[in-house]
């Protein structure tokens, strides 16, 4: 085998699995704070965090395949692993962005849900008798 | 809290563009305008000529809990989705007095403002809303406090 292919299997054997472990990551841990941001609702968490996790897998091994191709074929080992590491190193700053916007995502939803609960920030100035129907 | 009753000036070109924005804007707390000279305002809070209504926003809770002027703006601001998080920095107190400021201004001028900002047009939203309420004739049925 040529160093390039095992450049790309080097490659592809490093960042799936890396993939799959923040997408557990990020499914293990979000679940809490989902429900929190659906104000309890477990069945509607549950699902999103579902569907967030098979939108991460989705964008992060599509765009390992499409980053797989490497033009300047590597001569010796040296090469290999500089190529590979360079590879990786995308890849994972490619994986920490897509995780700091579902963090931000999250966020926003909880802090949403929670502003829904808080009282009036000022007290009222006086008090008249309201007359209903 | 169930809803908010915002008494506004049907009289003013301001308030009444004011109230149509108010309108359009998604609510945690339901906000319900009635004019404050229609006979509906008199009707239902017994006692309002003494908050004097027509000096500045009046903003009444379904409890009757009062807030007058930057007060009551902070409360609209507070009943809407988009706004809640601006209501609770506007009601710090380092921001309120000034806010107090500007809503006394405005209110003091709201004619002037009126007069300057939207002459032009013809047709006013303040006659529009005269005319689709008949304000003194008290016919306010869509004026409830539904939740």
């Amino acid at each position: 085998m040529t160093p390039i292919v095992w450049t790309y299997i080097i490659y592809i054997a490093l960042s799936i699995p890396l993939t799959v472990w923040v997408a557990q990551t990020l499914h293990k841990n979000g679940r809490v704070f989902l429900i929190d941001s659906f104000r309890g609702n477990e069945q509607l968490a549950d699902s999103v965090n579902h569907l967030l996790v098979v939108g991460f897998y989705l964008i992060n091994i599509g765009y390992v395949a499409l980053a797989l191709r490497e033009a300047v074929a590597p001569a010796d080992l040296r090469q290999v692993l500089e190529t590979v590491s360079r590879k990786i190193g995308v890849v994972m700053l490619v994986l920490g962005a897509m995780h700091f916007f579902n963090i931000f995502v999250f966020s926003k939803m909880r802090r949403r849900a929670l502003l829904q609960a808080v009282p009036p920030p000022i007290p009222p100035q006086a008090h008249v008798s309201v007359t209903t129907q | 809290m169930k809803c908010l009753y915002v008494l506004f000036d049907a009289d003013c070109e301001l308030c009444v563009r004011c109230r149509n924005w108010l309108m359009q804007q998604p609510a945690f707390v339901p906000l319900v305008f009635i004019a404050f000279q229609s006979d509906e305002a008199q009707r239902r809070f017994a006692g309002i000529d003494a908050l004097n209504p027509g000096e500045q926003l009046l903003v009444i809770s379904d409890e009757g809990a009062v807030y007058r002027g930057a007060h009551a703006w902070v409360m609209c601001l507070w009943a809407l989705e988009n706004y809640r998080e601006h209501a609770q920095r506007l009601a710090h107190p380092v921001l309120l007095p000034l806010a107090r400021t500007v809503c006394e201004l405005l209110s003091r001028n709201r004619f002037f403002l009126s007069n300057a900002l939207f002459r032009q047009e013809p047709h006013s939203a303040a006659q529009k809303v005269a005319a689709d309420y008949g304000l003194r004739k008290a016919s306010w049925q869509s004026a409830r406090c539904s939740r």
